[in-house]
């Protein structure tokens, strides 16, 4: 699970960090001060020490460590080098890229077109349809991963037999290298980006009547009106929801775990699903915290790349 | 039945001699700790077994706990109940975490408890708790299937093995005469599976076919069919990969052109569905494959909750003549303690006293495993099963897998590239080519 | 964006176009609950062995225990009428065996595995965790947006920057550090890390700037202890942020399901999607009754959702959350 937060902190913020730099008797009178307000964090602060703070940096230290259950060693960064030597790295990575690219663009764009012409209805259908659209995605990943698991079912599966109404031969759709990811990345496609679709309804909601009639008035079609109006004024929440689903899906486990365990062969392993295994099941504890410290950097870079270009080209 | 067990008894122990010959010996005299003067929680994890009649599968371990508190105040025991299916895993888990329990059934030979853990000093050694006498009732292979360095490394409790299980009625359908004895070579078993496969109701659909099983991580039901030209995985040393030799090859090819070329086994032939597979076989709704091999479990199985007219055979032999299957040792094993040693000897007393002659017994008659103690086995257990009889005949067939620290990734690295043959992808010599590379990286 | 009336023609595209992007979204859910109902086993007088409308081919749209039941139904009557009490008396155990193998599986499901006790572990973790973010979230947003302190910020930024962390960096060592506390293969374990979730935090701040500091002041001025403003002022105040965050704190741990993979052992602690793995891992479980199992998982939340629609809305649009 992944939270980010959306637009930016308030500015006043900035502001505040004077406070800091006020000489040291002035901090110990301020703070004696406000005991009261350290003791409403203090709660969460602890919490968040002991079970965010800590693993995080433990996790790079780990990196560079060969884990044993009585004492571990140093180990430099034997680990990273193993990441990249590693064939099933690489393997889960082009897997996790290629599920990337096709899912997250085609979640956000159909999660746009699906707004927009829920937009245009009247107010009961418009809530109808959204919840239609969002109901899908509240139910946990693992029930959505078991029936699309029955539906690719070879012999009884409702999709071979919809195959058959066009006269199309069964496909062992999680049994074969070529199909498997695919079967993934469809089912990814399938699954309603239903928070899309509710925040692009909210986004269109505040875009000013105005610019429209200014637009109606020299005439722009509809079409028009919406791919020069409408779009350009989704952009921020275009970028959040290309960010929040590249995160979501670099992060695939629970369809991989649930469907097909990497399999058959390796055509569906990802870098998730490589991290649990190499954590959990081979327990190179070192190496998968390495693997997760590259995943880290990876999603990093990707949210930078997009970011610069989503804003870019304003 | 006498002669049977007889048999098996000697086949038994003319295995594994060496290693047998080290763990004769006594450990080294340890401080053994007195198990009365032991007060506090022992912890034990146990699967599902057989079910008494409000369905409760932990109902055997929960009545020995009982049993064991009352005549030992103070001790208490707690049972966690863990899935089979996620008990190498958890159990894995749990000795990365450092909560494992302090006793749990476990197969030592090549699964999330293995050498490694061993010499990590996870597990501990129980020769200061049986004598040489006391060792001597364990069939020797058992035994030596938990000695390693010359140390007993667990408590033998059962043996399994795999066999093929062959739907009679199907049989009879399709007018094919079932092996007599349950002996047959590969082309018999060809032919038969081909006769077997069969469209019933003239759709143009195939109803039944002859066979099926699955490839996965940690599952072996296929693999005895890659052993019968004579062929094993790692050579004697484990120093090298062998399962890409020429007739190996040919053995994994054989299996996957069943469904490739004969179109005698369905498309599933070794896909990742267990379950399905089991119910293709077993559920009276489905019936649509005629053979497939199991572990004993499956035999209890279609002798209870599904049951289905069905004879135990032989795996079909090949270029090497000799039926072979693939076996296991269940036991009890003791994790690392610290240094209290009256706990210790508590956990022993306590461990000895649910894998009795008399329990083993008990749970061969309802379990569907073989027992390890030989004194267990003459008491019979399966007077009135000729099915589990004629399972146990096949235990002087059993080959065990190599027992080499880093066995289950070279078993995911070979299961992996199985699968690609079995759906074919790649010819069994590409992808035993490919797995090569990958195991003899390991090896190193 | 105004809306301008749609001509007819466009309206009906719309509409049909939508329905089926609709129908395709909820199919796996319609599926799931379908499934579980299937019939799994009926043989007719005239049928020569039994069949399952589970494992068939091709798959039935629909339980087929509704159109057989009322065959049946209607067969008994008939005979009744002709006064042929042995034909009644076979369609009426029929229509008995329809009914009871239709909700087989969920009777299996409660009877002979651990549902109802991993229904029970999800149930109270997200209850539990739910109450206990929603408190610890208010009071540190609290402070954050309304308090004045020395090292105000650099907690903040702090917290703020983990968010961008994925989970699975911590994986290995919070498991380490899990073990170390004794924590493993119980509740707590689960609990403990969800509700150091920091996401909440930031929510609640930013909700929490939108309270007048005037309130505060009277309040204040009033004698009131930081608590007793705290608890009687803000919290009401905060209710519609609360709100959504409970939602989605609910839903995401009820959800979860990689961690509670990894620290639960014992079949009796399971949370239901650990569970539910667990069912389809096992050899012997056929798909109606893994299909039961996640009905029973889907519905809570299902209910939740029709229940508290609108929060969700609000909850997406107000800090953007994701599952």
């Amino acid at each position: 699970m992944t939270q980010i937060p959306m637009g930016a902190v308030p500015k006043k913020d900035n502001e505040k960090l004077k406070v800091l730099k006020k000489p040291n008797k002035n901090v110990f009178l301020q703070m004696k001060k406000n005991y009261s307000a350290y003791l409403f964090l203090l709660p969460k602060l602890i919490l968040f020490v002991l079970f965010v703070a800590i693993p995080v940096i433990w996790a790079f230290v780990l990196s560079f460590q060969e884990y044993k259950i009585f004492g571990s060693e140093f180990v430099g960064l034997d680990n990273y080098i193993k990441v990249f030597q590693s064939e099933a790295f690489l393997v889960a990575l082009k897997n996790t890229l290629l599920f990337t690219v096709v899912t997250v663009p085609f979640s956000v764009l159909s999660a746009l077109v699906i707004a927009s012409m829920i937009f245009v209805l009247g107010k009961v259908s418009q809530s109808f349809f959204r919840s239609a659209f969002y109901l899908p995605t509240v139910t946990s990943m693992v029930i959505i991963a078991m029936v699309w698991r029955w539906m690719y079912n070879y012999e009884f599966g409702l999709f071979n037999y919809i195959l058959g109404w066009f006269g199309i031969e069964q496909i062992n759709w999680l049994g074969q290298s070529s199909s498997a990811l695919w079967a993934l990345i469809i089912m990814q496609c399938l699954i309603p980006f239903g928070v899309g679709i509710i925040m692009y309804l909210a986004s269109m909601g505040s875009i000013s009547h105005s610019l429209y009639e200014a637009a109606r008035m020299d005439g722009a079609s509809s079409f028009k009106q919406w791919l020069h109006i409408t779009i350009p004024l989704l952009k921020p929440t275009t970028l959040y929801l290309v960010l929040l689903s590249t995160i979501g899906s670099f992060q695939v486990f629970t369809q991989i775990i649930m469907m097909t365990g990497g399999g058959p062969g390796n055509a569906t392993e990802t870098l998730v699903h490589l991290i649990y295994k190499t954590g959990f099941r081979d327990f190179e504890f070192g190496l998968a915290a390495a693997q997760s410290v590259v995943l880290f950097v990876i999603i990093l870079i990707f949210s930078i790349i997009q970011f610069r270009v989503l804003r870019h080209d304003e | 039945m006498k002669n049977v067990l007889k048999k098996s008894v000697l086949t038994l122990a003319s295995l594994g001699l060496a290693a047998s010959v080290l763990a004769g010996c006594n450990g080294d005299a340890e401080e053994a700790g007195n198990a009365d003067e032991f007060k506090g929680k022992i912890t034990i994890w146990d699967g599902p077994r057989w079910p008494d009649k409000d369905d409760n599968k932990y109902h055997w371990l929960e009545a020995k706990i009982k049993e064991y508190e009352e005549a030992h105040d103070g001790v208490e025991v707690e049972l966690v109940q863990v899935p089979w299916a996620e008990m190498g895993d958890k159990l894995g888990v749990a000795i990365a975490g450092k909560s494992w329990p302090d006793i749990a059934p476990v197969d030592i030979s090549g699964s999330s408890v293995s050498i490694d853990h061993i010499e990590q000093g996870v597990i501990e050694p129980l020769d200061a708790y049986f004598d040489k006498d006391a060792k001597a009732d364990f069939y020797e292979n058992a035994l030596d299937a938990y000695t390693y360095d010359g140390k007993m490394y667990g408590i033998p409790n059962a043996i399994t093995l795999h066999s093929m299980l062959l739907n009679l009625d199907l049989f009879e359908e399709a007018g094919v005469t079932p092996p007599e004895g349950g002996e047959w070579t590969y082309d018999e078993f060809l032919d038969a599976a081909k006769k077997l496969t069969f469209d019933r109701d003239g759709d143009g659909k195939t109803d039944v076919y002859g066979f099926s099983t699955y490839v996965l991580p940690g599952y072996y039901e296929s693999w005895p069919f890659f052993y019968k030209n004579g062929g094993s995985p790692l050579n004697e040393d484990m120093t090298e990969f062998t399962f890409d030799d020429p007739e190996t090859v040919q053995a994994i090819q054989d299996l996957a052109d069943l469904k490739l070329k004969e179109n005698a086994a369905p498309e599933t032939l070794g896909g990742n569905d267990v379950g399905g597979t089991f119910q293709a076989w077993a559920n009276e709704e489905q019936r649509t494959v005629a053979m497939q091999p199991w572990a004993t479990w499956a035999i209890g199985a279609a002798q209870g909750k599904y049951p289905t007219n069905f004879a135990v055979a032989n795996y079909p032999t090949g270029k090497s003549d000799k039926p072979v299957t693939i076996g296991g040792v269940g036991g009890w094993v003791m994790f690392h303690q610290d240094e209290d040693a009256n706990k210790k000897a508590a956990v022993a007393d306590f461990m000895k006293f649910i894998s009795t002659d008399k329990e083993q017994f008990v749970m061969a008659q309802n379990y569907g495993i073989f027992p390890a103690r030989i004194s267990a086995s003459e008491m019979d257990p399966f007077k009135d099963n000729p099915e589990m009889t004629r399972a146990m005949e096949m235990s002087d067939q059993v080959v065990m897998l190599p027992r080499h620290p880093e066995w289950q990734k070279i078993d995911e690295a070979i299961q992996t590239q199985l699968q690609l043959v079995f759906n074919g992808e790649k010819t069994a010599e590409e992808a035993m080519a490919d797995a090569k590379k990958t195991v003899d990286e390991l090896l190193k | 964006m105004k809306k301008k009336p749609l001509d007819k023609v466009n309206k009906l595209i719309l509409y049909v176009l939508l329905t089926i992007f609709a129908v395709v979204s909820l199919l796996p859910l319609y599926w799931v609950f379908s499934t579980s109902l299937q019939l799994n086993s009926y043989q007719s007088q005239d049928m020569e062995r039994p069949v399952s409308y589970v494992d068939s081919n091709p798959p039935k749209m629909y339980p087929m225990g509704i159109p057989l039941y009322f065959e049946h139904w209607g067969e008994a009557r008939d005979a009744a009428k002709s006064g042929d009490a042995k034909e009644e008396a076979y369609h009426r155990d029929m229509m008995d065996h329809i009914v009871d193998n239709t909700f087989s599986s969920y009777e299996n499901l409660f009877k002979k595995n651990d549902v109802g006790k991993w229904f029970f572990n999800s149930f109270y973790i997200a209850v539990v965790v739910t109450f206990g973010i929603l408190l610890l979230d208010a009071m540190a947003g609290y402070v954050l947006a309304k308090k004045k302190f020395p090292g105000r910020n650099l907690i903040f930024w702090v917290i703020i920057s983990t968010m961008m962390i994925p989970g699975q960096v911590t994986l290995v060592p919070l498991f380490i550090m899990v073990g170390n506390l004794d924590l493993m293969n119980t509740h707590w374990a689960l609990i403990l890390p969800d509700l150091s979730m920091v996401f909440g935090v930031f929510l609640m701040r930013q909700f929490m700037y939108s309270i007048p500091d005037e309130l505060l002041e009277a309040a204040k001025m009033d004698g009131a202890s930081e608590w007793r403003t705290f608890w009687t002022v803000v919290l009401p105040l905060a209710k519609p942020g609360l709100a959504a965050l409970g939602i989605f704190t609910f839903m995401n741990v009820w959800n979860s399901f990689l961690w509670p993979i990894i620290v639960l052992n014992s079949s009796k602690l399971y949370t239901l999607p650990v569970g539910l793995k667990t069912l389809q891992d096992a050899n012997l479980a056929s798909f109606k009754l893994l299909m039961s199992g996640a009905a029973v998982s889907a519905i809570p939340m299902i209910i939740v959702f029709i229940l508290f629609q609108r929060y969700f809305v609000k909850g997406l649009t107000l800090g953007g959350v994701k599952e």
